[in-house]
């Protein structure tokens, strides 16, 4: 079976960090998909915890090339739960996918936190979840990066 | 296994989509917050300002649409009256468009025949607080007979609130409010500055339109050409914006 011939992750307890990250990935699909509808249909965001979340989701920033930002993200965390459900049943090669994905999406993030301190001047609390959605994503990559490297190194 | 997860996580994430996009879309009432700083900076260009200026104002369609068509009115007009309908065709024959956008503007006029209209407009305001300004305006237009020279045209209106699911007595206390006044103020405001002076007064991307172009047919024509000049005007911008992106 083709399955055979797919390397897979080392260690055992390695499966545990892409099921963890399939459930973050979750948590930054159902707030992308939220914002990418709200972008859609101009409704407002309720914005109990920062001000200025019309501010950052009304700004020139909310979309590139007319693609919401937002759409593209719950693409992205979509990409990245398949990705880490493949990795979880084993499939290693998706993980590395998963890992340059997650480290694309952290760097974006920081872009992003960076508009709104910087440049708009505003904080949206659905794309600062988002942020920590994809930062972590990218962190449980660097610690199983990490793991695994201690791993080869015995 | 894993496919099937896949798959029910897509179609989870589309259903929920719509669901959302069902849901919600008709009202957009912004909140208040933010509303008094549009009161106090009314500049000519804010109709088509760039997107994020025009917060704390009640709009349909795309917030960052190119083509900007706003109304003055008041809720005890009767040319206002008769205008609604059309009003809302255009907005929703434009519904989806991202070039497109309507703003509904209170100008309720300080004449003795219009005893109620300032408070109408904070009625609808009250209504939107609770997500609900767009169907609150829709009854206040619609019914407009039945409640402008009746004295009991609270209980009317509350009768529509409850109609439309709404917490009454929070209605009837938010139509007397800071938050409601603030905001209709905000679009009287807005208005003067703009020089309306007559309602129902139609914007199109600052442009007034003359009351006899107030039908479906002039204001389709008239928004097409605003957004066919606008797209040519977006191409030849469109380098630089990129640029300024990266």
């Amino acid at each position: 079976m083709a399955e055979q011939e797919v390397p897979e992750l080392e260690t055992p307890g390695l499966r545990k960090l892409p099921l963890a990250a399939g459930v973050v990935a979750l948590v930054g699909l159902a707030d992308s998909v939220y914002l990418a509808v709200k972008h859609f249909t101009a409704e407002p965001v309720p914005c109990s915890l920062v001000e200025g979340c019309e501010k950052v989701l009304t700004s020139p920033y909310a979309e590139v090339v007319g693609v919401p930002i937002a759409a593209a993200g719950a693409a992205a965390y979509f990409i990245a739960f398949a990705l880490a459900v493949l990795a979880a049943y084993g499939d290693g090669r998706m993980w590395k996918l998963f890992g340059g994905l997650a480290t694309l999406m952290a760097g974006f993030s920081l872009w992003l936190i960076y508009l709104q301190a910087a440049v708009i001047g505003a904080f949206c609390q659905f794309c600062l979840i988002s942020a920590a959605t994809s930062l972590t994503l990218f962190l449980i990559f660097l610690t199983s990066a990490l793991i695994s490297k201690e791993t080869s190194m015995k | 296994m894993p496919l099937l997860i896949i798959g029910l996580v897509f179609v989870a994430a589309i259903i929920g989509a719509i669901y959302l996009y069902n849901s919600g879309s008709g009202s957009g009432t912004t909140s208040t917050a933010s509303s008094n700083s549009t009161a106090a900076r009314p500049t000519p260009n804010m109709a088509n300002a760039p997107a994020g200026a025009p917060v704390g104002v009640n709009m349909l369609g795309s917030q960052t649409a190119a083509v900007t068509v706003e109304e003055f009115a008041d809720y005890q007009c009767g040319g206002c009256a008769a205008v609604h309908p059309v009003m809302k065709e255009l907005a929703s024959a434009y519904a989806g468009n991202r070039n497109f956008r309507f703003i509904y503007r209170h100008y309720p006029l300080a004449i003795p025949a219009h005893d109620k209209s300032y408070e109408a407009s904070a009625a609808t305001e009250a209504a939107g607080l609770q997500g609900k300004f767009w169907q609150m305006q829709d009854q206040l237009f619609r019914n407009q007979a039945a409640w402008t020279a009746n004295p009991n045209y609270r209980q009317i209106w509350s009768e529509y609130a409850s109609n439309l699911g709404m917490d009454v007595q929070r209605f009837q206390a938010d139509i007397a409010g800071i938050q409601t006044k603030n905001r209709v103020d905000a679009d009287i405001q807005r208005g003067r500055a703009l020089g309306v002076s007559s309602t129902p007064t139609v914007f199109v991307n600052g442009k007034p339109v003359p009351f006899s172009e107030l039908n479906i047919a002039s204001l389709r024509r008239i928004v097409d050409a605003e957004i066919a000049s606008v797209a040519s005007a977006q191409q030849s911008n469109a380098a630089p914006a990129a640029n300024a992106n990266q």
